[in-house]
């Protein structure tokens, strides 16, 4: 399937990189780091230019992150509030939303480009919470670009090497990613040193 | 109470598999890591065009189309559709210029410049 994706993206070049870049950013699993970094070896080669390349691809992503936000804005929303008021909890929301209302913009930047797997969610969480979409179009655009950037770039400097690259950045984002989710349990384990706690 | 300490051994279930995780995908980086630097040969590919694999092997290209009986002019298909056109299957594509790449590199003697081109236009190469 992936194969054949990316047989789709080698013959068809920019806006087959557009399509796939909308569908990656409203949370098709795709391969988009593999693909940017072959896009990137394809520039080393001459066979495409760079900046076409990012900004076609940083395009298609920014409208894909918009897909996951409206989904979550418009279709999120209204089912979030009909099941709070049917078995209630409407309080422990408006508690997740001032969470999220804190960290959201982080989440935004950096879920564009160092931990890519997180983007679909935070899309959709950021139109649930009813982040303001002007600062969510902001930060979108900032962090896909730098993706764009670092990706292509990599691919370019390393053109001979396409897959151990993508392979290794794939990696290391989980690692990121793994890193993150651990240090968030274990500050919720240990961090509260709770003394009434048996 | 009881709840409290049902929710705390899950979320120690949860920390323990997350570590073990990013345990996982840290040795896959550094292995990765080992890989790129010794440089090793990537497996072909079929998304992959013929110019890719002459970029990534350090072959001339012309030396893969021939592999393939292909006329030796820039050839921007990945190999799946090659593969498709020519009516031969991945493998037999693979087997070719696998082949081609292994005698175009030493012990084997540098392989000689594209033989159909005319003779003025030569200094392509």
């Amino acid at each position: 399937m992936t194969e054949q994706l990316l047989e789709l993206l080698t013959t068809y070049g920019l806006p087959a990189l557009f399509g796939a870049m909308v569908l990656a950013a409203a949370g098709m699993p795709f391969p988009s780091s593999l693909t940017l970094i072959a896009m990137g070896s394809f520039v080393a080669q001459g066979e495409l230019d760079f900046w076409p390349v990012v900004l076609s691809g940083a395009a298609g992503a920014v409208l894909g992150d918009q897909i996951g936000y409206a989904f979550g804005r418009y279709g999120g929303r209204p089912l979030l509030a009909a099941v709070t008021k049917r078995i209630g909890g409407a309080d422990k929301v408006a508690q997740a939303e001032a969470y999220s209302r804190k960290w959201a913009g982080w989440g935004i930047f950096f879920s564009r480009w160092l931990i890519g797997p997180l983007g679909p969610w935070i899309n959709v969480t950021s139109g649930l919470t009813e982040y303001p979409w002007r600062w969510f179009v902001v930060l979108d655009v900032a962090g896909e670009l730098l993706w764009l950037l670092i990706y292509v770039s990599l691919g370019r400097a390393f053109s001979d090497q396409v897959q151990t690259v993508a392979s290794l950045l794939g990696n290391l984002t989980w690692v990121v990613v793994g890193l993150l989710v651990a240090g968030f349990l274990g500050w919720k384990l240990f961090g509260k040193q709770r003394v009434e706690a048996v | 109470m009881t709840r409290e300490l049902l929710w705390r051994r899950v979320l120690m279930a949860l920390f323990v598999a997350v570590l073990a995780f990013t345990g996982y995908h840290a040795v896959r980086t550094v292995g990765d890591a080992i890989y790129w630097n010794a440089h090793r040969d990537e497996p072909i590919e079929r998304w992959m065009t013929i110019g890719y694999v002459a970029h990534s092997y350090h072959v001339p290209p012309h030396i893969l189309h021939r592999a393939l009986g292909l006329p030796p002019e820039p050839d921007r298909r990945p190999l799946g559709r090659i593969a498709h056109d020519s009516g031969r299957s991945m493998t037999e594509i693979e087997a070719r210029l696998t082949y081609a790449i292994v005698h175009a590199r030493p012990p084997y003697p540098p392989p000689a410049p594209p033989e159909n081109i005319s003779r003025p236009a030569m200094p392509k190469s």
